[in-house]
C-alpha cells in the first residue's frame, strides 16, 4: 500500500517546462550531441520496427511471405489486400463487437469508479482507510487468476455469449480508476461540497451535480484507459463469447485461416493493422491525459 | 449477501453513532449521515470485489478439492488429492521454472531499459517529444497486435530478423521454436518498455535539482551522482516497478499469441521453453477440461505471488528510500 503513494506523479510527463535546460536532471556528461541522437534514431526505428514490418506484411503476397530468404518489400504493393481482409471474414461485426463492449465497460467503469472514488475522496466513514488499503492492495491481484473461476461462474450462470460480464464488471469499478478518481477529488477545495450541504443537497446530488462536470479531464483519461483495455483484451472474449459474437482481438488471432486450416498471413497482418491502428489514434489524441493516468500509478 | 453485509456494516456503524433515530431524538447527525453516504458510494466496489474476485477465488478453493470437469455429472470431493498431484507432476515443476526464468530476465531488462530511455528522452534535446511519443507507442499496441507482428518478424522464412542475419551470412533460426522462443517473449516485455519509461520520466522530474547540484560541486561524476542520488530518490518507483513487473509475467499471455494456433485449443502445442506456468494452467483448463486440477494449481500460483510479493518488499525495505518532503505537505 505504501508503494502506491510515493509513484503518484504530477501529471507534467508530457509537458516539460520547455525553456528550461534540465540538464540539472540528467547525468552530466558532455555526450557528443550526433551519438546521442544516433542512439535514439535507432532505438526508436527498432521500437517503430515491428509494427512497420506488420504494415509490410500486410502489403506483400502470399508467396513472399513463404519465400525464404526475405523478401524486404513487397515487389507490387498489394492494397487490395486491406480490402480482402476486410471482406473475407465479417471484420465489421467484429469490429462492432469490439466497439459495443469496449463502449459498454468504459461507460460503466468510469462511471462507477467516479462513483466510488468521491467516497473515498470526500466521505468520512469507519473502516474507509481499511478498505482503501484493500482496495489498493487488489489492484496486485493478478486478474488472470480470478477470470478464470470467474467465467466458470458465468457460464454457470448462463452468462456466456452475451455482454452481461462486462455490464457486472463496469458496475463494479476498477480499483486502479477508482484510485485516480479519488486522488483528482480528494484535491478538490472543501467548500464546494459545504455550500450544498448548507442549500440542503445531498451527496448524490454534489457528485452529480458538482463534483462529477469538474472532473472532465479524468473522466476522458479513465474513459480511454477503460476503453484501451476492452479493445485490446484477448483472454476475457476469447473465454466467454462465441465465434459470431466475439470481439476483433480473437477474431484476427484465429479467423484468417484457409478451408483447408493454413494461416492466411498476408491478411491476417493487414487485419492486425486495421485492428491496431484506432487504439493508435485513440492514444494519440488523448496522449495527455492517457499518460497521465498511466505515470500516476504504472499499472496498465 | 453483499447488500446485507454493506447495510449490516453500516447499520452497525450508524447505531453506535444516532442510538436515539428511533425515538424523539433529532434526525441522523450529518455524521452519521456521512458515514452512511460512504458506504452508499463505496458499495458498486464492495460488492464487486465480493461478487466477482473473492466468490470467484472461494469457488476455485472449493473446486480444488474436487475432480469437477464441466462435463461428467459424478464429480467428487478428493481431498488434497489434487495438490499432491500437481506437486508430482513435472509439468508443474518445469513450468514454475520457466516463469520464474523468465521474470528473473525479463523484469530486470525491461527496468533498466526504460529508466535508460527516460534518461536519454529527459535530456534537452530537440524533438524530445516526439521521440517520447515514438517510444511509448508499442506499450498502446494489444497484445493480439504485438504477437501477429512479432510472429511476422521473428518467421523462419520471411521474418526480417532472419533476413538480418543472413546479411552477416547466417544461417536462419527458427525463432519461434525451442529454445529460441524465450528471447522472443523477453522481446515482447522489451518492447513495451516505453511503459516503465513514462514513469521513471515523473520520477526523474521528482528529483530536486538542487541535489544533483551539490553532488555535482562535490565533484561527483555522472554516474555517480546518478546511482547515488537519482537511483535512491527512485528507489519507490523502481520497487513498484519490480512488483507488478513479476505480477505482470506470471500471468502473461504472450506465449500463447506466439504460438502457431492462439487459441486454448492450441495451447498443448509450445515450444516447451516458453510452457510458462499459465499456459500449464490453461493446457489443463481447456485443453483437458480439469477444473479441478486446474484451480489447485491456480490456488498455489495465488499463494506463491503472495509470498514471493512479501519476500520482495522484506527485502527492499532497508534499501527503498521514501522521499518525504515535509514542505510538500500543505
Amino acid at each position: 500500500m505504501t508503494t502506491t503513494s510515493p509513484t503518484v506523479a504530477s501529471p507534467t510527463v508530457t509537458d516539460p517546462p520547455p525553456t528550461s535546460p534540465i540538464a540539472g536532471s540528467a547525468p552530466r556528461v558532455r555526450v557528443n550531441r550526433l551519438v546521442l541522437y544516433t542512439v535514439l534514431v535507432v532505438i526508436t526505428g527498432l521500437f517503430l520496427g515491428p509494427f512497420g514490418w506488420l504494415v509490410l506484411s500486410g502489403l506483400k503476397t502470399p508467396a513472399e511471405l513463404a519465400a525464404s530468404p526475405v523478401h524486404w518489400l513487397p515487389a507490387h504493393v498489394q492494397w487490395h489486400n486491406f480490402a480482402d481482409a476486410f471482406n473475407l471474414v465479417d471484420f465489421l461485426g467484429y469490429a462492432r463487437n469490439s466497439l459495443v463492449i469496449a463502449l459498454i465497460y468504459a461507460t460503466l467503469v468510469t462511471l462507477s469508479s467516479a462513483w466510488v472514488g468521491f467516497g473515498f475522496a470526500r466521505l468520512e466513514a469507519p473502516g474507509r482507510k481499511a478498505l482503501f488499503g484493500i482496495l489498493l492492495g487488489s489492484m496486485m491481484l493478478p486478474q488472470m487468476i480470478t477470470l478464470l473461476p470467474t467465467y466458470l461462474i458465468f457460464a454457470k450462470l448462463g452468462m456466456a455469449d452475451t455482454y452481461w460480464p462486462w455490464v457486472l464488471w463496469g458496475l463494479s469499478s476498477a480499483p486502479y480508476l477508482v484510485f485516480l478518481f479519488r486522488q483528482f477529488f480528494a484535491a478538490l477545495p472543501r467548500e464546494l461540497e459545504e455550500a450544498a450541504i448548507v442549500d440542503g443537497c445531498g451527496y448524490t446530488g454534489i457528485f452529480w451535480r458538482i463534483f462529477l462536470p469538474q472532473s472532465w479531464p479524468v473522466l476522458s483519461a479513465s474513459f480511454v484507459i477503460a476503453f484501451t483495455w476492452t479493445w485490446g483484451d484477448y483472454i476475457a472474449p476469447q473465454l466467454l463469447l462465441s465465434t459470431d459474437r466475439t470481439t476483433l482481438a480473437v477474431a484476427v488471432t484465429s479467423t484468417y485461416v484457409t478451408s483447408a486450416g493454413t494461416p492466411v498471413t498476408n491478411l491476417q497482418a493487414a487485419a492486425s493493422v486495421m485492428y491496431v491502428v484506432p487504439i493508435l489514434l485513440v492514444f494519440l489524441v488523448a496522449q495527455r491525459g492517457f499518460v497521465a493516468g498511466m505515470s500516476t500509478s504504472g499499472l496498465k | 449477501m453483499t447488500v446485507d453485509q454493506i447495510s449490516s456494516v453500516a447499520g452497525r456503524r450508524g447505531s453506535t453513532q444516532a442510538a436515539g433515530r428511533s425515538g424523539t431524538r433529532p434526525p441522523t447527525s450529518i455524521a452519521t449521515r456521512r458515514h452512511r453516504a460512504f458506504y452508499l458510494f463505496a458499495s458498486p466496489w464492495i460488492a464487486g470485489f465480493v461478487l466477482l474476485t473473492i466468490a470467484p477465488m472461494a469457488y476455485a478453493l472449493w473446486l480444488s478439492f474436487t475432480t469437477f470437469d464441466g462435463i461428467s455429472p459424478r464429480w467428487h470431493y478428493v481431498g488434497f488429492g489434487n495438490y499432491r498431484e500437481l506437486f508430482a507432476d513435472s509439468q508443474t515443476w518445469h513450468s514454475l521454472g520457466r516463469t520464474g526464468l523468465f521474470a528473473i530476465t525479463s523484469v530486470p531488462l525491461s527496468i533498466v531499459a526504460g529508466l535508460g530511455l527516460a534518461v536519454l528522452v529527459n535530456r534537452p534535446i530537440k524533438a524530445r517529444g516526439l521521440f517520447r511519443t515514438l517510444l511509448y507507442l508499442p506499450a498502446v499496441v494489444p497484445p493480439v497486435g504485438a504477437g501477429i507482428a512479432f510472429k511476422q518478424v521473428f518467421d523462419q522464412n520471411s521474418g526480417a530478423a532472419n533476413g538480418v542475419l543472413n546479411l552477416f551470412g547466417i544461417d536462419a533460426l527458427g525463432w519461434l521454436a525451442d529454445p529460441y522462443a524465450r528471447y522472443v517473449l523477453i522481446m515482447t516485455v522489451l518492447w513495451t518498455a516505453g511503459n516503465i519509461m513514462i514513469i521513471s520520466l515523473a520520477g526523474l522530474q521528482d528529483v530536486p535539482r538542487e541535489l544533483l547540484e551539490a553532488a555535482r560541486i562535490d565533484g561527483a561524476s555522472a554516474w555517480r551522482s546518478f546511482r547515488s542520488v537519482t537511483v535512491p530518490l527512485l528507489s519507490p518507483v523502481l520497487l513498484f516497478q519490480t512488483v507488478t513487473g513479476v505480477i505482470a509475467s506470471v500471468q502473461t499471455i504472450m506465449p500463447l499469441l506466439l504460438a502457431p494456433d492462439p487459441t486454448p485449443a492450441g495451447i498443448t502445442a509450445l515450444p516447451q521453453s516458453n510452457h510458462l506456468y499459465m499456459m500449464h494452467v490453461f493446457a489443463e483448463y481447456f485443453a483437458f477440461g480439469r477444473y479441478g486440477y486446474a484451480s489447485a494449481l491456480l490456488w498455489v500460483l495465488f499463494v506463491l505471488i503472495l509470498v514471493v510479493t512479501g519476500l520482495i518488499f522484506r527485502a527492499t525495505s532497508g534499501v527503498v528510500f521514501y522521499n518525504v518532503d515535509p514542505e510538500a505537505k500543505k
